[in-house]
């Protein structure tokens, strides 16, 4: 036991807690996308359910696995790394527009070649633009009111950025953008400066509904959301209700679920449901729990960081994974229209598990604490550098 | 930090509304909730996956699956808007379609079941076609689509026969139980495809509602078959075997038309009197199934032949004395047809006259102290087994053991004869191929491929069951035998000056009860042109009345009917290819106007006409032929480095072809082209003068 111990604190550094969470959904990830998949599973490959068992484990493995790595790398990199992927993820976006794969009308996704993976492009976009933010707003915590020197740029990335994911996939677009919003909030750029993207976020967003492929989903989806006819729910909502409603408090047990065969996606849009209904209120209490206590745990690394742009990515990168497992939540339970957010970390998906990895990964490394080091040494080295050449 | 708990805490009281949704789904609305899941009843179910088609071996449909639709409307779907802009005259539309219900009642029909929250209303039970729910779907409100306007067309699939039940049993069927026979039956792997998903609801009334407008999972379509059937020559068979089938009154007859080479089934057709007495149908595959199974009678001497051949005891000119037409084996005569019988006479008129006690007096000379050897020859020439034919259900042939109980003196006698034991038609006529095709015996094959759109999925080539079923020696004698019966034997009255036939007759009583009737089982089993054989065939006809009950009266006469429209059609077979430049024959069912060109071209004109026409290939030129009302294209092989076929073509086309050749072109007249100077398929130098006559 003891040397179990002394190996875990060796190899898993940061946040315990963070850890222990993010085993948790995956273990709960596992068994819900397992029965999720049994109507799936038995329809598409003959009655072989083990095959995307096999295949969920290895790729949130695969991210537990990134996750380690990264966490394991000092976070100062990621200043510049951001920026450098920012520049990569605009021609990435656009040829994924023009010539992506399309599902359901939306071209969101590219199929990376020799490892034929497919891959979302605006989940490398999501990622850079927090921690490029995040960057930004730590380095001009000095002259944060500045509109010419941190505003505008702040504002431009921002804009190109969920301009171009807003055109296929305006749920994430939106999600990024409260995210971004949330961030500048915290990073104590001026209430009525948030105004002004708010209104530029506007502006852009609907211009993106017009030009992109999907508005027209989004206003009947808004439409349909906003004057809610009771006999007119949408067909998803009226199952997610009848899985969360037969869940009860207890729920069905596990792999008991019936909605999975008729819910769209419910390995993914509508887990969530599928939770609630396998292991009723308890279940789904306990999931958004773990949600909030990885919020908290990723702000109590803004707390410990000395460092602005330690904490300021943190909570980006904390705020958007959390953000985005509410709305998905949200959906479930008709808080929100309905869109197509996977559950982070739980949901069954290829390449935005890793991201997700990555991003855990990075709030670990701050959650360390010993990376800061790394800052100080760069600055000593910097700064006798400066003296010899004074 | 302020800021940071701020946002915290909106996040915190997001989560607390989820929670408190939850709380209300479950507990406030549960009731609500629990009683919908209750009366919703979906279910997956499967979509029917399109059956691949049967193809003959020149391209014609032998059966098909012809999608039909049932036309039904969700009427809650379409916007107030569309429906009332576009019901009035949707619901004219409807009621000049199927003329059953006036316009108004139409409309009252879609507009009452709409206000009555109605999901699902079957507009009309008639089936429509394709070209009709095309025609249906640029009709107001309908052409919203389904999400848009709420139509709902039902597929259906149909087996459709184009030849009706032209070899109706090989083609077979198949019903819902998986019962069936035939190809049909036989290829069901191939043909069924795999059927896709999607879920449905249930509807009052009994009725499944698809849900969605496309399948969860997509169905696969079946594979197409093609088959080595020649409708033409398969339409010989069965109409020349009807004829003589009511001629004389039989109870059933079988055909099988074979290539010699290839042992591709040409033809199969079965008749059997319908259970009325009158009449003749197709109820059960004779030439190859169980059923089939019969004594063969004389055709089998051609293996008592083989044996006594191959065992080197005979000579085709030692004679046989056959005495008074009658002998003794232990306590059973042994009977000739002709009454006093043959006297003494050389062993080739024993076959040719089919004197039963020569054959029987000589195989019992030389085998009767080691019968196995005489079964021995049997296996050489595979008799004993099964083909291992395509479709299902082939017949087992039936030998005695010379090492069992019911093995007697007098049964290797009648062995020779053909009588106890038990082949069917299919497996004798192997056997006389083998010898047709010089001793080569291959595999009868009635499926040569099986593909999807244009890619082949599986080809079956011609399987040989032995290199060589006997010395190149015998093959010759036996070959000289079979053409002695049509020249001067039993079959003298098939004998024709123009191509020449050899064959074998066989009459076989028929045991019934275990007793010899006076009913017989008549055949004939032989190929032609007997120097170069091209085609061989069996005939079987089972029970005809009348005075002649032979072999050579009852169903040589079939072969010969067969053997004369095929070699009239066949140019293959016939000795001097004639030289004539290439007229299209003025068939008056051709389509009178198209007859080759540009495939798209060809087609667009077809189809802006409404002409029903098909096109498998992928060639750009092509020529028109008819097939069930409705044009098939083939491809015209332009390409080839040899002069191409331009008849029927506009001048137009055949310039541009031929002057791409480099060759010049000459015309006189004008139409289209009805003969060229330089005959198709032969070669040509550059700028040759090549004068095409129009008219």
């Amino acid at each position: 036991m003891v040397r179990v111990k002394v190996w875990l604190e060796e190899n898993l550094k940061g946040d315990p807690i963070i850890w222990a969470i993010v085993l948790l959904l995956s273990l709960i990830s596992v068994l819900a996308v397992y029965s999720a998949t049994g109507s799936l599973a038995y329809r598409k490959m003959g009655g072989n359910t083990e095959i995307y068992l096999f295949k969920h484990s290895a790729l949130i493995i695969s991210s537990l696995v990134v996750m380690w790595a990264v966490h394991n790398i000092p976070y100062k990199y990621f200043s510049k790394l951001s920026l450098f992927a920012l520049w990569v993820s605009v021609p990435l976006l656009l040829f994924t527009y023009l010539f992506g794969s399309k599902i359901n009308e939306a071209s969101r996704w590219i199929t990376i070649p020799i490892i034929d993976q497919a891959f979302q492009p605006s989940d490398l976009a999501k990622l850079a633009l927090i921690a490029a933010v995040a960057g930004m707003l730590a380095k001009r915590q000095r002259q944060i009111t500045d509109i010419r020197i941190t505003f505008i740029p702040l504002l431009i990335w921002i804009g190109t950025i969920c301009l171009l994911i807003a055109i296929a996939n305006m749920s994430t677009a939106v999600m990024l953008l409260s995210t971004c919003l949330l961030l500048m909030f915290i990073g104590r750029v001026p209430v009525k400066y948030l105004m002004v993207v708010c209104m530029v976020g506007a502006i852009v967003l609907s211009t993106a509904i017009f030009m992109g492929q999907r508005g027209g989903v989004f206003f009947s989806r808004i439409e349909k959301f906003i004057d809610e006819d009771p006999n007119e729910i949408p067909f998803q909502a009226k199952h997610s209700y009848i899985a969360i409603a037969t869940g009860g408090i207890t729920g069905k047990g596990p792999g008991k679920s019936e909605q999975r065969n008729i819910l769209p996606h419910p390995y993914s849009d509508f887990i969530y449901a599928i939770i609630i209904e396998e292991y009723g209120m308890v279940g789904g209490g306990v999931v958004l729990f773990l949600y909030l206590a990885l919020l908290y745990r990723g702000m109590r690394v803004v707390a410990i960081s000395t460092r602005p742009f330690g904490g300021l990515l943190s909570a980006g990168l904390s705020f958007s994974l959390v953000i985005q497992a509410m709305i998905n939540m949200g959906v479930a339970v008709g808080l929100v229209p309905i869109t197509g957010l996977p559950l982070p970390m739980v949901s069954m998906g290829g390449t935005s598990l890793i991201f997700t990895g990555i991003s855990l990964g990075i709030i670990l490394s701050i959650s360390r604490g010993d990376h800061e080091d790394a800052f100080l040494s760069e600055e000593k080295a910097m700064g006798n550098m400066v003296k010899k050449v004074a | 930090m302020l800021r940071v708990r701020l946002s915290f805490l909106v996040v915190s009281l997001i989560a607390v509304a989820i929670f408190y949704r939850i709380g209300t789904i479950q507990l406030v609305e549960g009731e609500k909730w629990r009683q919908m899941s209750e009366d919703i009843n979906l279910q997956y179910r499967p979509v029917k996956a399109t059956r691949g088609n049967i193809y003959s071996a020149n391209g014609s449909l032998l059966a098909t699956s012809l999608p039909f639709y049932r036309v039904a409307m969700d009427p809650s779907v379409g916007k107030a808007s569309v429906l009332k802009s576009g019901v009035d005259s949707l619901a004219t539309r409807l009621a000049g379609f199927y003329r059953d219900r006036s316009a108004a009642a139409y409309k009252r029909m879609i507009m009452d079941a709409r206000n009555q929250g109605k999901k699902y209303l079957i507009l009309n039970r008639k089936q429509i076609g394709y070209q009709e729910k095309l025609e249906m779907m640029t009709w107001p409100v309908f052409r919203e689509g389904r999400m848009g306007g709420g139509v709902i067309f039902e597929k259906i699939d149909k087996r459709y026969r184009p030849f009706k039940n032209l070899a109706g049993r090989t083609v077979g069927f198949l019903n819902e139980d998986q019962y069936g026979v035939g190809l049909e039956y036989s290829f069901n792997e191939y043909l069924e495809g795999r059927n896709g998903e999607a879920l449905f609801q249930k509807i009052a009334g009994g009725s499944w509602k698809p849900l969605h407008d496309a399948e969860d999972i997509k169905p696969t379509d079946g594979y197409d078959i093609v088959t080595t059937l020649d409708v033409n020559i398969q339409d010989v068979a069965e109409s020349a075997l009807l004829r003589q089938l009511m001629n004389k009154d039989a109870a059933y007859g079988s055909v099988i038309v074979m290539e010699v080479s290839t042992g591709h089934i040409k033809a199969i057709a079965n008749l059997q009197k319908n259970k009325n007495g009158y009449g003749y149908g197709e109820y059960y595959n004779y030439a190859v199934g169980e059923q089939g199974l019969t004594e063969p009678g004389s055709t089998f001497k051609l293996l008592s032949m083989l044996a006594l051949l191959e065992e080197g005891k005979i000579n085709l000119r030692d004679s046989i004395d056959t005495g008074n037409g009658s002998y003794k084996f232990y306590d059973r005569f042994m009977r000739d047809a002709k009454n006093g019988g043959y006297g003494k006479i050389s062993v080739r008129e024993v076959f040719e006259k089919s004197s039963n006690v020569g054959v029987s007096k000589m195989v019992h000379e030389h085998f009767g102290h080691q019968p196995h050897r005489f079964i021995e020859y049997i296996s050489q020439v595979k008799l004993d087994q099964p083909l291992g034919f395509q479709l299902q259900g082939e017949g087992m042939p039936y030998f005695k053991d010379p090492k069992n109980k019911d093995w007697y003196g007098t049964t290797l006698p009648w062995m020779s004869i053909g009588y106890e034991l038990k082949v069917t038609p299919l497996q004798t006529l192997a056997f006389y191929n083998a010898i047709a095709n010089d001793g080569k015996m291959v595999k009868p094959l009635i499926v040569r491929e099986i593909s999807r759109g244009n890619s082949v999925e599986k080809k079956y080539q011609t399987e040989t069951i032995s290199k060589r079923i006997a010395s190149e020696k015998t093959v010759k004698q036996l070959q000289s035998l079979l053409k002695g019966v049509v020249e001067s034997g039993t079959a003298r009255n098939i004998k024709n000056e123009t191509y020449s036939i050899a064959g074998k007759t066989g009459t076989a009583q028929k045991l019934e009860n275990g007793r010899y009737t006076q009913k017989y089982f008549t055949s004939f089993a032989g190929y032609f042109p007997a120097d170069r054989p091209k085609y061989s065939a069996i005939i079987v006809i089972d029970s005809p009345k009348g005075f002649n009950a032979y072999g050579g009266d009852i169903s040589a006469p079939v072969f010969r009917e067969i053997a004369d429209k095929i070699y009239a059609q066949d140019m293959e077979v016939q000795d001097k290819p004639t030289l004539e430049a290439r007229h299209p024959a003025s068939d008056p069912e051709a389509f009178p106007y198209i007859r080759a060109g540009n495939v798209e071209e060809l087609r667009m004109i077809c189809n802006s006409m409404g002409i029903s026409n098909h096109y498998t290939g992928n060639e750009t030129w092509v020529r028109s032929t008819i097939s069930n009302k409705a044009i098939h294209w083939v491809s015209n092989a332009v390409e080839a480095p040899t002069v191409p076929d331009v008849s029927g073509m506009t001048l137009k086309d055949a310039i541009y072809i031929l002057e791409n050749k480099g060759l010049r072109v000459q015309f006189s007249g004008k139409g289209r082209v009805t003969g060229q100077s330089l005959p198709k398929g032969s070669s040509y130098r550059k700028d040759q003068v090549i004068k095409l006559t129009l008219s």
